[in-house]
């Protein structure tokens, strides 16, 4: 089956209307779930689990695969609007979509993400049907030793997306590390900073942590601001829709966030949130006037929105194409699959090409919902910010605590929110970055575990990292990364 | 705290004695909760979900699978512990929680002996020694061969303690070879890592190997359990071949449990319901699908599989922890 | 001339915390070699690398002049307090009680007096928390405390 006949025959499939109403339905619930802090695609997907028994398996899985791109979109809403992340990947969304909406500039910036997110999902899949043989090789050719310089070279690349003094930010990223730390060592066994607390066995939750970081420390710093400053000006409708300017300027983010996407979800490990922190270092790197990051940047939301739905997208290709679920949620999908006696792997295309190209398929139609359901969403969302403060915070506290809970069905992991939030609190007033905080938190625990296991596959040869050309690559990256302010530096000297 | 759950539950028995015995002729009044250890979609959560249908229809009354994934299972054992003895609250588990755990996270708080109901065996598996296409033996006797110098083959398991790390040491003890130990994450990321020629061999589900065999990448050399396993009836089984022991076997198992003190007639109920679902082919047929071979079992069994195991695995944790 | 205060403790507590990881870990866990790095091998040196970035934080804060900063005390007060009581309370007490208890400890601290704003609020997040969380998501939480 060539590619063009596969996607005329996914598309009589996507086109079922059983099908349809469910990736609408995938859809709708995707961006609630979404808009909500702390509920993610994991929390919808497992409630919505059961109801998968009773349907077909292009259903279902066009179903899951909804929400799970749903909530991407869904995400950027909260993050916007009051500096609190739907979702961890929509957690850097705040840097500048933040900043933009107190500028009364929301509208834009909530089109800017939807945009962004659409395109990123509809290149992604490009990606996916022109590439998915390539990248699923790309899986298996990433090694331990790959993997931890690559994340060396992210973790370098990113820790300037902070501001301010590098000794604050470097700390941040540090204790990020450390925070990552907590929990079984997976090459050991050993349980490390746990403290007797099996609720800690796992690590700290992830969402826990983003909630408290961002959420609720801008919840508390907020209640008397918010009711000094009195809401934000009128926006009019022609405020909503971006300048000329501003759809100038997110064109090269949505693509260079694409292709880091596209790369990043195709890895099985890694995934939509480190693609949408590495996009936004990307942009801040690339960008000529960098100051501008963190102050409103249009770029700082295109980059990272595009960057984690088009990972969203090839997340599919090691699950589908492997049998190689990448993150929990690809776990999920492969499991709601297996239920339906369907074995992804290398022989899923010519044994189900009903399923993969049905799905690849029911992704831009679910997309093409997406859009036309977010867009008009825009006005209303832009006029939550006239509710005053007080009445929100309340609702926002609670649905925290529903988040969070739902990861796992953890009331621990409330509690650990509720001191999180103090701390994060805490540092927001002393001006240390959350963000990367966030950053260390999600690249340490992958740059400790492939270091020690890529010497361990070694047997101790540090050689393996020059060796190996893709890790030697990475490694002479991330030295020249680290060089570059120095050369620049001794530049500027000498001339 | 054993020791304060234990006599509570005593004397709950002790007192509840009268009580209950008319309690359990209304049971079920409420719906039943199945704490699961692991997350939706995992194999236990589908066990769980597979069983909870026809037992919901056999009781009368809603059975909830509540999933409260974490620590390997053990995370769901106390959540089920903590609701207190009230005949609604059982589990759906894996092995680990119930043999293991107490020798490797020392503040578990629940002895298994003492705190857990045994009220069935739900399902077995066994793992299957798996190499990449291209490793030089075809069988179990060439892979002790190429393993005899020692930590010449390396092998990737689910994590120190594990299932897999386990068997993969019991198999090594007596094979009398010394293995490699890399631990991973999930068997996906073992899988990725045998493709890339990362590592030599894994000890994995079944289920977890069988699409790359099929599609040749992959294949396997031997399978743990006493019997060749129906999901893949061509692999020959290890027990008695290349000097390894007749009685060599190592199985992971999915049981339903139930706190302590959990009033007998329910937990007799509970037993006779499961194995009725678990004698039904559909149901059998459903759980091979997913990797797993139905067993039907008194409460009995189920508690000497228990004390059976936890001898068996802490002989090898102890060899570990020595060779440390 | 005041201190930049704020940078100066950060540090400090930073430079604190890395010791004591440090010092924590290198007393119970395992520092290993290069061929089996031990489980102690990457809080040591990060604890280290961070007390050093905290007194890095620390040293040239109190030399120059910072500016003070408000800390909401009360706020943050409400706020975790609301928190925990909803953490404490839910598998307890059930979704709609703790809900309605958390957003009244919450909405405490909101600079504005009245009673009656604080028990529409109240009834409305209740209300709109079990209509989406166990209407609309079905999710597995007790709506009211367990019958005794």
């Amino acid at each position: 089956m060539t590619t063009l006949e596969g996607l005329a025959h996914g598309l009589t499939v996507a086109l079922q209307p059983s099908v349809l109403i469910y990736s609408l339905f995938g859809a709708l619930l995707g961006t609630l779930v979404g808009v909500l802090p702390g509920i993610g695609a994991m929390a919808a997907i497992t409630l919505l689990l059961p109801i998968t028994y009773y349907i077909s398996s292009e259903a279902a899985l066009v179903m899951l695969a909804a929400v799970y791109y749903g909530a991407q979109y869904g995400g950027a809403v909260a993050s916007i609007l009051l500096r609190l992340p739907g979702t961890p990947q929509s957690a850097v969304t705040t840097l500048d979509g933040y900043p933009m909406a107190q500028q009364g500039r929301a509208g834009v910036a909530l089109f800017t993400a939807m945009v962004s997110s659409f395109a990123g999902s509809m290149l992604g899949i490009v990606i996916l049907v022109a590439l998915a043989g390539v990248l699923g090789r790309l899986a298996t050719s990433f090694g331990a030793a790959e993997y931890a310089a690559m994340m060396v070279m992210g973790l370098v690349a990113a820790s300037t997306i902070g501001e301010g003094r590098p000794a604050k930010s470097l700390s941040m990223v540090v204790l990020g590390v450390l925070l990552g730390c907590v929990g079984t060592d997976v090459n050991s066994g050993v349980q490390r900073f746990t403290f007797g607390q099996v609720q800690l066995l796992d690590g700290i939750n992830l969402v826990a942590l983003a909630m408290g970081l961002f959420g609720l420390a801008e919840v508390i710093g907020n209640i008397r601001k918010a009711e000094r400053d009195g809401p934000p000006p009128h926006v009019s409708l022609r405020q909503l829709v971006p300048s000329r300017d501003d759809l100038r300027r997110i064109v090269a983010p949505i693509g260079r966030g694409t292709a880091l996407g596209g790369f990043f979800g195709a890895l099985p490990g890694t995934g939509s949130t480190i693609s949408s922190f590495l996009g936004y270092a990307l942009e801040r790197r690339v960008a000529r006037q960098p100051e501008r990051f963190g102050q409103g940047a249009i770029e700082g939301i295109a980059g990272p929105e595009a960057a984690n739905n088009s990972a969203a997208i090839t997340a599919f290709v090691p699950t589908l194409t492997l049998g190689i679920p990448g993150d929990p949620i690809m776990a999920l999908m492969l499991g709601a699959l297996v239920i339906h006696g369907i074995q992804p792997g290398p022989m899923m295309l010519e044994a189900h090409p009903d399923m993969f190209w049905g799905l690849v398929v029911s992704f831009g139609i679910g997309n093409l919902f997406l859009l036309a359901l977010n867009l008009p969403l825009i006005g209303i969302w832009v006029s939550m910010l006239r509710i005053p403060f007080r009445w929100l915070y309340p609702a926002i506290i609670v649905f925290v605590c529903l988040g969070v809970y739902s990861v796992r069905g953890s009331t621990f992991d409330i509690v650990m929110v509720a001191g999180i939030g103090a701390i994060g609190y805490a540092l927001a007033v002393a001006a240390f970055s959350p963000a990367l905080l966030l950053l260390g938190f999600v690249l340490g625990p992958l740059i400790e575990t492939n270091l020690r296991r890529a010497l361990l596959v070694s047997r101790g040869d540090l050689m393996t990292f020059v060796e190996r050309p893709v890790a030697c690559g990475f490694v002479i990256a991330t030295v020249l990364l680290l060089a570059l302010p120095l050369l620049k530096g001794l530049r500027r000297n000498g001339g | 705290m054993t020791d304060l759950r234990r006599s509570l539950a005593l004397a709950s028995i002790l007192a509840g004695t009268v009580a209950t015995a008319a309690a359990a002729q209304n049971w079920p009044s409420e719906p039943l909760h199945v704490f699961v250890g692991f997350p939706a979609g995992s194999s236990p959560d589908t066990i769980a979900r597979i069983v909870a249908e026809p037992l919901a229809e056999a009781i009368g009354q809603p059975v909830v699978v509540e999933n409260k994934p974490g620590a390997g299972g053990v995370i769901a054992i106390q959540q089920m512990l903590a609701r207190g003895n009230d005949d609604y609250s059982i589990g759906i588990n894996i092995n680990g929680p119930l043999t293991t755990a107490p020798r490797l996270i020392p503040d578990l708080g629940y002895d298994p002996a003492a705190d857990i109901a045994p009220v069935g065996l739900i399902a077995t598996s066994p793992l299957v020694l798996a190499v990449g296409a291209d490793f030089p033996a075809d069988d179990i006797q060439g892979f002790i061969d190429a393993a005899a110098e020692p930590e010449a083959i390396s092998y990737g398991s689910v994590g120190e303690g594990s299932g897999a790390h386990l068997t993969a040491e019991l198999f090594a003890d007596a094979a009398g070879v010394q293995l490699f130990h890399i631990p991973f994450q999930s068997y996906a990321e073992v899988t990725t890592s045998i493709l890339g020629g990362e590592i030599d061999s894994g000890f994995m589900a079944p289920s977890a190997a069988l699409p790359h065999v099929e599609a040749g990448t992959m294949k396997m050399l031997g399978v743990t359990s006493a019997e060749p396993f129906a999901q893949v009836p061509d692999v020959p089984v290890m027990a008695g071949q290349a000097g390894l022991p007749e009685d060599f076997r190592a199985e992971l198992w999915n049981a339903m449990i139930a706190p302590a003190g959990t009033d007998p007639a329910i937990v007799e109920r509970l037993n006779t319901e499961l194995n009725t679902i678990l004698n039904d082919p559909e149901v059998r047929d459903q759980l091979l699908a997913i990797g797993w071979q139905a067993q039907p079992g008194t409460p009995e069994d189920l508690a000497q599989r228990i004390t059976g195991d936890t001898a068996m695995w802490g002989g090898v944790i102890d060899r570990t922890q020595a060779a440390n | 001339m005041r201190r930049d205060l704020h940078d100066a403790a950060w540090g400090g507590v930073l430079a604190l915390v890395g010791l004591a990881v440090a010092a924590w870990a290198a007393a119970y866990y395992d520092f290993g070699g290069l061929r089996r790095m031990g489980p102690g091998f990457f809080p040591v040196v990060l604890g280290l690398i961070l007390a050093a970035l905290g007194l890095l934080v620390a040293v040239p804060a109190l030399g120059r002049p910072g500016m003070s900063r408000h800390f909401a005390w009360p706020e943050t007060v409400g706020v975790v307090g609301a928190l925990l009581v909803f953490g404490l309370l839910l598998n307890r007490a059930g979704l709609v009680p703790t809900t309605a208890l958390t957003v009244l400890i919450a909405s405490a601290v909101a600079p504005r007096r009245g009673i009656v704003w604080r028990l529409v609020l109240t009834i409305a997040v209740t209300a709109l928390t079990w209509v989406l969380f166990i209407g609309g998501l079905d999710m597995p939480i007790p709506a009211w405390p367990r019958s005794f």
